[in-house]
């Protein structure tokens, strides 16, 4: 009785698992929105370079080519 | 033992995709151009597809595409046929997308919103292509993009089941 019930319940999660848990390649639309994305993306990085240099007052110091010196 | 089998067959099953080898499903969707006219699967009986599973979202079916439009042109007044299935949330977007790419429509395409066929072939990336011979049974499967490399490989299939 309790190794059927076990069995039966495994079925049920495994049917679930599919469309509960896995996102499927096919339902992933949303996810390929450039909005989406953790990397900036060119058009992104212009427009925050811009509010940083408003916010921050000062302009540069965004590359790797600084010394680190901070005196920039 | 008789737990780990079942447990074993369980896994399999949800993992299971559509296999070379196993009849092709068969289907009615919407033309995408005229979505209020279907297309069956009977109709490609004794022909030789490649149904194409994309989206115009997806950045492997955009590359892949171009190299689509050139095969169908290549394979022209032969009884293969190139079937794109879009699931995409709005038809429209597959539309434009194609207009570009394929503006004297060669290629049949088909509109399946409710994403039918990528859950009866277990699709299990994207693009997926499956290539289906005369007997409606899938000879290979084609999971992302198909390259130049594969297409070679692919034209050389697609005559050997045209010879058959």
């Amino acid at each position: 009785m309790y190794k059927n019930l076990m069995i039966v319940t495994l079925i049920f999660l495994s049917g679930c698992s599919e469309k509960l848990v896995r996102v499927m390649p096919y339902e992933k639309e949303y996810f390929a929105q450039d909005k989406m994305s953790l990397s900036p993306i060119a058009d992104r990085a212009e427009q925050e370079g811009h509010v940083f240099l408003i916010r921050e007052a000062s302009a540069g110091g965004e590359s790797a080519f600084q010394g680190g010196c901070g005196c920039r | 033992m008789k737990v780990i089998l079942i447990l074993l067959f369980i896994y399999a099953n949800i993992m299971a995709a559509g296999k070379e080898g196993d009849k092709a499903s068969s289907f009615n969707l919407p033309n995408l151009y005229h979505l209020d006219k279907e297309v069956s699967f009977d109709r490609y009986n004794g022909k030789v597809v490649l149904l194409n599973l994309w989206a115009s979202w997806c950045g492997g079916c955009q590359e892949e595409m171009p190299l689509f439009v050139d095969l169908q042109k290549e394979f022209q007044g032969s009884d293969f046929f190139i079937l794109l299935s879009s699931i995409d949330k709005e038809s429209q977007n597959a539309i434009d997308f194609l207009h570009d790419i394929d503006p004297n429509n060669l290629l049949d395409a088909l509109y399946d919103s409710e994403k039918i066929l990528p859950k009866a072939y277990r699709c299990i990336g994207m693009p997926s292509s499956y290539l289906i011979d005369k007997n409606g049974n899938i000879d290979t499967v084609y999971v992302g993009s198909i390259d130049e490399e594969k297409m070679v490989a692919l034209k050389a299939k697609i005559k050997s089941l045209l010879r058959k």
